[in-house]
């Protein structure tokens, strides 16, 4: 490793950075050029210090923007001037996507035109699928009326008799019919006459029953007595009660 | 050097006199080139800035101190080279962060072309890092020789009359700045 501080290896270094940046004359550059030739420092070093003149120059630019060119005056340039170094760029949509690109790696190129060929397919079907939509409806007013399939399978007396129908069972539930032996020609007439009482107390032992089912002894035997508080003629019960105490 | 019909010498002149926006020209003149040997010489964006603000500032102070036998480019770039390692001294002195800390900082937000890999950005960055630091780590005399040349794009001759200093003084200089720089950024490259 050369020291710094040691002199020049050749005597023209000097014409050596004088042609380096192109400042010599059109003779001192052809004499340069045979010393070239003949001088191994001074064509590596020659070599070298282009390389560091690349290296301030690639500085240079990136600092205070390759358009930079310190001879020229702007003409719209105030006292107090903008800036120099242009740090920001605006850029449009096209170039940022293109500097995007650019700079990402295959892989990620390809999931992004991937995800946009995805993106534009699920528009695609979105689109079709909205203009499908008022079509059809369209369509489908019409047929229902004139369309044979899209009739309706009952007429109108098979629907009414199906209400009929309907509102008899209804009817036969909530008003169902009294049991034969309630409505015996007898029996009825003559809870009418024992009063409310009676006509609540039969009432209350089958109330929500839709279907009177016929007494049974215990019950006969207990209307027998009820029928007995009143007073009438023993002959004209239904029935004999030969086990009754009071009898 | 001169960017329009009236020379800088005859807009001093005209400042002299009292024309308002005399000295607002010759700074709409100067002040890229300026800024760039700021940048150059200090490596921040804001120390740059703040170095060329000061530099027209006191160059309208000594306006009447302007001898006429110097052209007015090398009276700007004296003072600017003068604020420049002025202010180097004081962050020294008070331990600031300098050049090299605030490489890596400031390579974040270079302007790239669009076109290259990020490995390839990263390469530019990490090279362009180190010739920051390699170019910080030179001595003033050399570093304002190399960055007259390489930001300012000045010829031998402006840097000699700038500087005032004899043209191979100059070249010696940048020879002896570039075999430095060659030297820290093969270190780089190794």
């Amino acid at each position: 490793m050369p020291n710094i501080n040691e002199r020049p290896v050749c005597h023209r270094a000097e014409d050596l950075v004088t042609c380096l940046y192109g400042e010599a004359s059109e003779a001192e550059a052809k004499d340069f050029a045979v010393h070239l030739q003949q001088c191994d420092s001074c064509r590596s070093e020659f070599g070298v210090f282009q390389q560091v003149h690349d290296s301030m120059l690639l500085w240079r630019n990136e600092a205070l923007g390759s358009a930079f060119n310190p001879a020229v005056v702007p003409v719209d340039s105030t006292v107090e001037s903008a800036p120099f170094v242009q740090h920001e760029r605006k850029l449009t949509a096209v170039d940022a996507v293109r500097e995007f690109f650019s700079v990402a790696p295959l892989w990620l190129r390809a999931a992004t035109a991937f995800a946009a060929l995805l993106l534009c397919a699920l528009c695609l079907l979105t689109v079709s699928r909205l203009w499908d939509r008022p079509v059809q409806f369209a369509k489908r007013e019409p047929t229902k009326v004139t369309d044979p399939n899209t009739e309706p399978k009952y007429s109108q007396q098979d629907v009414d008799r199906a209400v009929q129908a309907k509102v008899d069972e209804i009817a036969r539930l909530n008003n169902p019919k009294p049991s034969p032996k309630i409505n015996d020609a007898t029996t009825p007439r003559r809870s009418a006459d024992i009063g409310d009482r009676n006509q609540t107390a039969v009432n209350l032992d089958q109330p929500k029953t839709p279907r009177r089912r016929g007494l049974n002894r215990q019950e006969r035997e207990q209307l027998a007595k009820d029928l007995r508080l009143i007073p009438r003629d023993e002959d004209e019960l239904p029935f004999a009660l030969a086990d009754e105490p009071n009898h | 050097m001169e960017t329009a019909t009236t020379n800088d010498e005859q807009m001093v002149e005209r400042a002299l006199s009292g024309d308002p926006e005399a000295f607002g020209e010759i700074v709409h003149r100067w002040e890229r080139r300026i800024f760039a040997l700021a940048f150059g010489m200090l490596g921040r964006e804001e120390d740059a800035r703040d170095a060329t603000q000061e530099t027209f500032l006191a160059a309208f102070r000594n306006l009447r101190g302007f001898r006429g036998e110097a052209k007015v480019s090398s009276w700007l770039h004296r003072i600017a080279v003068n604020q420049c390692i002025t202010r180097q001294r004081r962050a020294k002195v008070r331990g600031e962060t300098g050049l090299e800390d605030e490489a890596e900082k400031n390579a974040a937000v270079f302007a790239l072309p669009l076109d290259v890999s990020p490995a390839r950005t990263a390469e530019k960055l990490e090279r362009s890092v180190a010739v920051r630091r390699a170019v910080g780590a030179l001595p003033p005399d050399l570093r304002q020789v190399v960055v007259m040349k390489e930001f300012e794009e000045l010829t031998f001759q402006q840097i000699s009359e700038a500087l005032e200093l004899p043209l191979s003084t100059v070249k010696s200089r940048l020879y002896t700045a570039l075999r430095q720089l060659q030297m820290r950024l093969q270190k780089f490259g190794d």
